[in-house]
């Protein structure tokens, strides 16, 4: 009885990590196929639609900006919110609970309101669209996680550490750098990958704020709502891998499971 | 006083002076005005029970906490505005705050690195000092592939190469199974030896406190109320409350009028002082079942309970006044329980306090 | 607070003044406002409200329904998902949470065109039935429905509903479990009256943030949703690209994510009632 009910939640588990995957698994795949349709039969392999790509300035162009804006903000942030979540632990705790839930409110929206929210302010501030438009529209949304991420860490964080430090002959500020900072160095590396996922991979904000030109979720967009282009399984493939990568990296590094 | 010949120093300047050092954290007391002087070679305890205020005073002493009043003195030197980083004085935390991303060799060579101890030098007393406290084996591991032992150790180690003036130790022995603590006692006494260092260490056990330090603080709702050697403590208890936190005491409640102490339980005996009410502390092993001729005082009571301890069996007594006096005797008396018994005391072993 | 301190929460402090409450504050004054001759007029009108309520009220209704159908079914699997990886697969959990991890934070286009592929009439699924001669004709009834929307939705959801609930059902110690089970509980009560109420907040903000996201979205209905499927956010992304009514579009937001707030209130009284006691 026990085994068999076991047995049934196990296949449950299998069923939901295969639908999970299923679908990014077949973008990656057809993305390698020769298939001018996005379908069965597979003809044959070839890395075809890649190169197809690759020789196409607007790509590169659009691949540029992705990862001017993603990793501007996820400087920015991991600065900025480390910060936060460093003097928040130093708070009592029921303070930083509330300032928390308050810095995370915008992650509880839809972006599709963050966005028009930004249009609108920007363009009545006179402050022209670009690609630095975009990277204040992502700070909105990234800081919140680098802020929980950090934060998470410094749960539990040996104070006495840093406080040893200062005994033993280290200013403020020598002693943050020999001993806070490296202690939480790698959260703040994850964290700061974690952003550069979210940034890489938003579309509705950016949409919103980035005025003229593309990231690659906005030349993916294009793509689709004029003709299906067997390449966007190919650029799929490659947001896929740098948004999976980094998150893969930052779970590594910050230890951060939720 | 007598306890001031015992002192190693004789009667020269403290090294440690504090004078009306407090602090407050918004509404809450937890340092009252304070004087405390520490003297050079000292083995000084802080006693008391958690919340104290004995921790703040550590470190205030350290630098980690700023005073709201008063003032701390190193060898002559106002070091109340000084920051840890400029004070004669290192520590052993409270779960030792080793650096986890250094080795045990790292953690040790760290203040000195930054104090720009040539590399040579720092290099030789950096393999003196793990020597010393007997970790030189440890050398390249990192904190936590450390046992708790060997992290006190490396912790100890980290402050004591800075050859400090003042050796701060905040619970050192807390957070160690009962029998290593044993073990890091004779191990601190063996170093304080060595080295002839002053430390001062904050405790709530009395037995580490006794086991370790030569003057004793004894601190209650952030006063110290009383300071003096391990023995004093022990046998001249001045309030109430230093008598039943250090070892295990009887107290009963009596009224003195005219010079004379009248008990609650029965007895009486002449002693001059304020009229009022007073109370009599007397140690468990003072106290004699069936008593001599010899013992001054004597009450009557029934016996409620006997237990064979090893080195000495314990009674409890109930007097007919509703008091209870608990007996430690090394020889079974033979009484049954529920018998009535005597139990009587010489007068010089007792402590007259005033108040209840 | 020290000096220090409130220096250090500047910056982030900064970023969300200015670049969150700042123009959330700025639309809710828009959506008072009125457009004349392609420019915007300010003004103190309930009208964009009205007509929020009187021309937009089909999808507004609609959205709160397949919100709702979408975070019910999405808290559901991911409850069921939570609780798998917390007791019942052992070992293996770690790697369970790892695979929900490593599609969070990305993939949200990508999945969407995925579903797109798959479910078309020319597409994956289509083109693996007729293969398998399971069918003549590829089906249409795949895509361009409100089915196509949940089933897109609901998967790229669920991570972000399993991460809460697990957090929550990573609280719930063994011990009192045990506990239960010692004081005479069958399994089912144990995990009525001990894990169920100890999670009970995770699965609140997993619902809350799947229907306000679900509700919220434009880009799924107009991709696989077809244009019989179209959502609130959809008319309201209108008002902005096309339409160039801002005031109406600012109303229209503000009463979506009122009636968010009202529809996620209501379910959570609804569960409270439902709990047994």
């Amino acid at each position: 009885m026990t085994a068999v009910s076991n047995a049934l939640w196990r296949a449950f588990g299998a069923l939901v990590v295969a639908l999970m995957l299923t679908p990014l698994a077949l973008v990656v795949l057809f993305s390698f196929t020769d298939n001018a349709l996005t379908n069965f039969p597979i003809e044959r392999f070839s890395t075809r639609w890649f190169r197809t790509l690759f020789e196409r300035a607007e790509f590169w162009k659009a691949f540029g900006n992705s990862l001017t804006i993603a990793g501007s903000v996820a400087v920015i942030s991991s600065v900025v919110g480390t910060l936060a979540a460093l003097a928040l632990a130093r708070l009592g705790e029921r303070l930083a609970n509330a300032a928390l839930v308050t810095l995370c409110f915008p992650v509880m929206l839809p972006a599709l309101v963050i966005g028009i929210a930004l249009l609108v302010f920007f363009n009545k501030t006179g402050v022209p669209f670009s690609l630095a438009t975009v990277i204040l529209g992502h700070l909105v949304i990234t800081q919140p996680f680098v802020i929980l991420i950090v934060y998470a860490r410094m749960v539990g964080f040996d104070y006495a550490a840093v406080d040893s430090a200062r005994d033993l002959g280290a200013s403020p500020w020598v002693a943050f750098w020999t001993v806070t900072f490296p202690m939480v160095s790698t959260t703040v590396i994850g964290a700061a990958l974690i952003a550069m996922a979210i940034s890489l991979d938003d579309f509705i904000i950016t949409f919103f704020t980035i005025g003229g030109g593309n990231t690659l979720p906005t030349y993916i967009w294009g793509k689709v709502r004029t003709y299906l282009d067997p390449s966007i399984n190919a650029i799929g493939t490659i947001l896929l891998a740098l948004t999976i990568a980094s998150t893969v990296l930052a779970l590594r590094l910050s230890r951060y499971r939720g | 006083m007598a306890a001031d010949a015992k002192r190693p120093d004789g009667g020269r300047t403290p090294l440690v002076q504090l004078r009306g050092l407090t602090k407050s954290f918004g509404p809450v007391v937890a340092v009252r005005p304070l004087d405390l002087d520490i003297y050079a070679g000292d083995f000084f305890a802080l006693l008391g029970p958690s919340g104290c205020g004995k921790t703040t005073l550590l470190r205030m002493i350290g630098g980690f906490t700023e005073p709201s009043g008063g003032t701390i003195a190193i060898d002559g030197v106002d070091v109340t505005r000084l920051g840890p980083e400029k004070r004669p004085t290192n520590m052993v935390f409270q779960g030792y705050g080793l650096f986890p991303h250094m080795t045990v060799r790292q953690n040790i060579g760290y203040g000195l690195r930054l104090a720009r101890v040539a590399v040579a030098e720092r290099a030789g007393r950096v393999e003196r000092i793990m020597d010393l406290v007997r970790i030189a084996e440890l050398a390249e591991r990192r904190p936590d592939a450390l046992s708790g032992g060997q992290a006190q150790r490396v912790a100890l180690a980290r402050a004591l190469v800075m050859e400090p003036r003042v050796l701060l130790l905040d619970e050192p022995l807390a957070a160690l199974d009962l029998k290593l603590r044993k073990q890091m006692q004779e191990e601190l006494r063996r170093i304080h030896r060595q080295i002839g260092g002053t430390f001062v260490f904050v405790t709530h056990d009395q037995g580490e406190a006794m086991g370790l330090a030569n003057r004793i603080a004894v601190m209650e709702a952030g006063s110290c109320v009383q300071e003096g050697g391990p023995e004093e403590i022990y046998r001249q208890p001045k309030t109430r409350f230093v008598s039943s936190f250090i070892g295990e005491a009887n107290v009963l409640a009596g009224e003195r009028r005219a010079g004379v102490v009248t008990l609650g339980a029965g007895a009486g005996f002449a002693e001059a002082g304020a009229d009022g009410t007073v109370s009599v502390v007397v140690r468990p092993e003072d106290v004699r079942l069936d008593p001599g001729a010899d013992a001054e005082i004597r009450l009557d009571g029934r016996l409620e309970d006997v237990v064979f301890l090893g080195p000495y069996t314990r009674y409890r007594v109930v007097l007919d006044s509703g008091e209870e006096v608990v007996v430690h005797a090394g020889d079974a008396a033979g009484q049954a329980v529920g018998e009535r018994v005597a139990v009587g005391w010489r007068r010089d072993r007792q402590r007259l306090v005033q108040g209840s | 607070m020290r000096p220090r301190q409130a220096a250090m929460l500047a910056p982030a402090a900064a970023v969300f003044a200015v670049l969150f409450v700042a123009p959330f504050a700025f639309l809710f004054v828009v959506s008072f406002w009125r457009v004349k001759t392609f420019k915007l007029r300010p003004d103190f009108t309930f009208d964009n409200y009205a007509d929020t309520f009187t021309k937009y009220l089909e999808p507004l209704v609609f959205t709160m329904a397949i919100g709702f159908a979408i975070a019910t079914l999405t808290t559901a699997l991911a409850f069921a998902f939570a609780y798998v990886i917390r007791f019942k697969a052992g070992r293996h959990g770690n790697a369970l949470l790892v695979v929900t991890l490593v599609t969070l934070f990305g993939g949200y286009l990508v999945k969407i065109y995925a579903w797109k592929t798959i479910l078309g009439t020319e597409g994956i699924l289509n083109s693996a039935l007729l293969a398998l001669g399971l069918v003549r004709e590829p089906l249409t009834i795949f895509i361009y429905n409100p089915g196509a929307v949940v089933v897109t939705l609901t998967h790229f959801l669920l991570p972000l509903a399993v991460l809460p609930i697990y957090g929550s059902l990573r609280g719930v110690r063994d011990i009192t479990l045990e506990a239960a089970r010692d004081l005479g509980a069958r399994p089912a009560r144990v995990f009525l009256d001990v894990v169920l109420p100890q999670c009970l907040p995770g699965v609140t903000a997993a619902f809350a943030f799947c229907f306000l996201i679900a509700a919220g979205d434009y880009v799924t209905p107009r991709y696989v949703g077809g244009p019989y499927t179209s959502m609130i956010g959809n008319f309201i992304e209108g008002q902005f690209s096309l339409k160039f009514d801002w005031p109406s579009g600012a109303a229209m937001a503000f009463t979506m994510l009122g009636a968010c707030l009202a529809c996620v209130a209501v379910s959570r009284a609804l569960l409270g009632l439902a709990r047994p006691r």
